[in-house]
């Protein structure tokens, strides 16, 4: 356990003109919990479709739980947990199906009701996931990257379209795995729970990553009082989008 | 013994078209278009004539059925982004393009089965005792023709980005070019290569214009299930076959035996090739795919 859950070494990817990301260097320790932050636009999406195999990059290299994320695919993806951005679960299938679809794929042995049961689904067991709202589907889709106990979660957005309740399961679901063990890496933009969970973090801006530490190292770096939240950091880091409302390229 | 990884993923595929109505709907179509029972075809065959039937299946209907319900199989994950739940699990694409075919075919040929049993089970009472042996070696071969005819279309549907256009190729290079207008297209090919004309009422004896013919899936399943029937070699239907070799000049069907009567049949023109085109198109598309479909992005 000595590799870093994440280590990438000049992770570029561009998009013809665009850059979506410009030489990242990122190192996340076995057990840490990550919050991947910053504007739309910013690059987070695509790193976490470059490490998980979704995208490949221009240039550079990363690895994943020690593994090569784009040659040795199944090794890595049985030990990571996966909750994509812009998903979609298939209508016709019932939410004991999507599980049983991934355990049965990562040849674990997880309960699909008790891992439902987990994300306040224990009602929809067998409902087909086209009736499920925007937010049932959301926690069916975090359900589906808890199987198997990952030893790394990545997660776009957790908190995308879930009440407060859901916010507090995701935030809760991240501490317990966390406390088991595993590595949680995730982007959002919910601040509030980033500060509550997060040991570290990461800022990204127009592609580059503009600073990463924990929110103490952050404030006293940025000058900005003890008190300061992530969002001020963020607002800090990230002024000139802000001002000239410029995030999204 | 350990299955394979992509198992999970094909029992998926197959569960999703076995759950919705698309390909029950198409086995019962199939029954209808395919029972045909005609008097030329019972003086060929006899009670084989059922067998024939389940040749008949698979002409027009049955690609256009399977090509409808997968080409859509990966640009449409793609665009929808189901496709990322799939690349997240522990599998290669090529395992993803793999389960998806297989998966995808056993939703079609489960179907196909059942249509052919019922077919089976009407020529068994109508018509008697048809050869057991045949009527399983033409099933068969259906089905080896529906997992080309999926594969085709998952091989388009892995490369394209945009659905309209997977569509277009999909139906307009293998279901209208390769399935439906193959006899003229090729007729076309031959005659601006040869200089000669392809006359079908009185086919040259060239091997060119008969190899030509049967470079199509379509064609070739037929020359495969016609050599099982034993009616003669050639990519046209059973009953076609059957009355253009008692009266050759009364129908527009290319036959080898009608067209090289003094002449020797080229090697290359021997029925098993319907079977190896088949093998063809099943492994090249498909290959290319995954060539491709292992580099790209697919967000
Ligand atoms: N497939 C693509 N083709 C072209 N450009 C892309 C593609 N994907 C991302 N981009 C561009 O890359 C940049 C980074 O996008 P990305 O989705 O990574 O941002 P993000 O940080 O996740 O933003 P958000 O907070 O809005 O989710 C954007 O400028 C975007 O337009
Ligand atoms: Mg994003």
């Amino acid at each position: 356990m000595t590799t870093p859950a994440i280590e990438t070494e000049g992770l570029s990817k561009r998009y013809g003109e665009t850059v979506a990301l410009e030489r990242l260097d990122l190192s996340v320790s076995r057990g840490e919990v990550f919050g991947f932050l910053g504007p739309n636009g910013a690059g987070k999406s695509t790193t976490i479709n470059l490490l998980l195999n979704y995208a490949k990059p221009t240039e550079g290299t990363a690895s994943v739980l020690g593994y090569d994320p784009w040659n040795e695919v199944v090794e890595c993806h049985r030990r990571v947990g996966i909750l994509p951005d812009r998903y979609d679960t298939y209508d016709g299938l019932s939410a004991r199906r999507h599980l049983q679809l991934v355990r049965d794929t990562k040849r674990a042995t997880d309960d699909p009701e008790a891992l439902l049961e987990r994300v306040g689904l224990a009602d929809a067991v067998d409902q087909p996931a086209g009736e499920f709202s925007q937010g049932m589907e959301q926690r069916l889709a975090l359900a589906m990257s808890l199987v198997g106990e990952p030893d790394l979660l990545v997660l776009d957005e957790p908190f995308t379209g879930l009440d407060p309740h859901g916010v507090a399961l995701v935030r809760d679901v991240v501490a317990a795995e966390a406390e088991r063990g595993a590595t949680v890496f995730f982007s959002s933009h919910v601040l509030g729970q980033v500060q509550v969970v997060c040991d570290r973090v990461g800022i990204l801006h127009r592609g580059r990553l503009v600073d990463v530490g924990s929110l103490a190292d952050l404030r006293s770096k940025l000058d900005l009082g003890d008190d300061a939240t992530v969002e001020d950091v963020f607002v800090d880091l990230t002024a000139d989008s802000v001002r000239s409302g410029e995030g999204v390229r | 013994m350990a299955l394979p990884r992509w198992f999970p993923l094909a029992r998926n595929e197959a569960r999703i078209l076995l759950t919705s109505k698309g390909p029950w709907a198409l086995a019962a179509l199939l029954v209808l278009w395919a029972y045909r029972p005609s008097y030329i075809a019972w003086d060929g065959l006899g009670p084989d004539m059922t067998v024939g039937f389940v040749q008949t299946t698979a002409t027009i209907v049955l690609p256009l059925g399977a090509l409808l319900l997968s080409y859509r199989s990966i640009v449409g994950e793609r665009r929808s982004g189901s496709l990322k739940f799939v690349l997240g699990l522990p599998l290669t694409r090529t395992d993803v393009l793999v389960g998806k075919v297989l998966g995808r075919s056993v939703g079609i040929a489960v179907p196909v089965t059942v249509s052919a049993s019922a077919l089976g089970l009407i020529g068994l009472v109508r018509f008697g005792l048809f050869s057991p042996l045949r009527f399983l070696a033409v099933l068969l071969a259906t089905h080896l023709y529906v997992l080309v005819l999926v594969s085709l279309a998952t091989a388009v549907s892995a490369v394209t980005t945009s659905t309209v256009r997977a569509t277009g190729v999909v139906f307009g290079v293998v279901f209208l070019v390769l399935t439906v207008f193959w006899k003229l297209i090729a007729s076309r090919i031959y005659s601006a290569v040869s200089g000669q004309a392809a006359n079908p009422y009185d086919a040259p004896a060239d091997g060119l214009l008969f190899a030509l013919l049967r470079v199509s899936p379509d064609r070739s399943y037929r020359v495969l299930t016609n050599w099982i029937l034993g009616v003669g070699n050639s990519g046209a239907s059973y009953d076609a076959v059957i009355t253009k070799l008692q009266t050759p000049t009364s129908i527009s069907v290319f036959v080898v035996e009608a067209a090289f009567e003094t002449t020797p049949v080229p090697f290359y023109l021997h029925e098993v090739t319907g079977f190896v085109v088949l093998v063809v198109w099943l492994v090249v598309p498909l290959g290319v795919a995954r060539y491709l479909f292992e580099r790209g992005d697919l967000v």
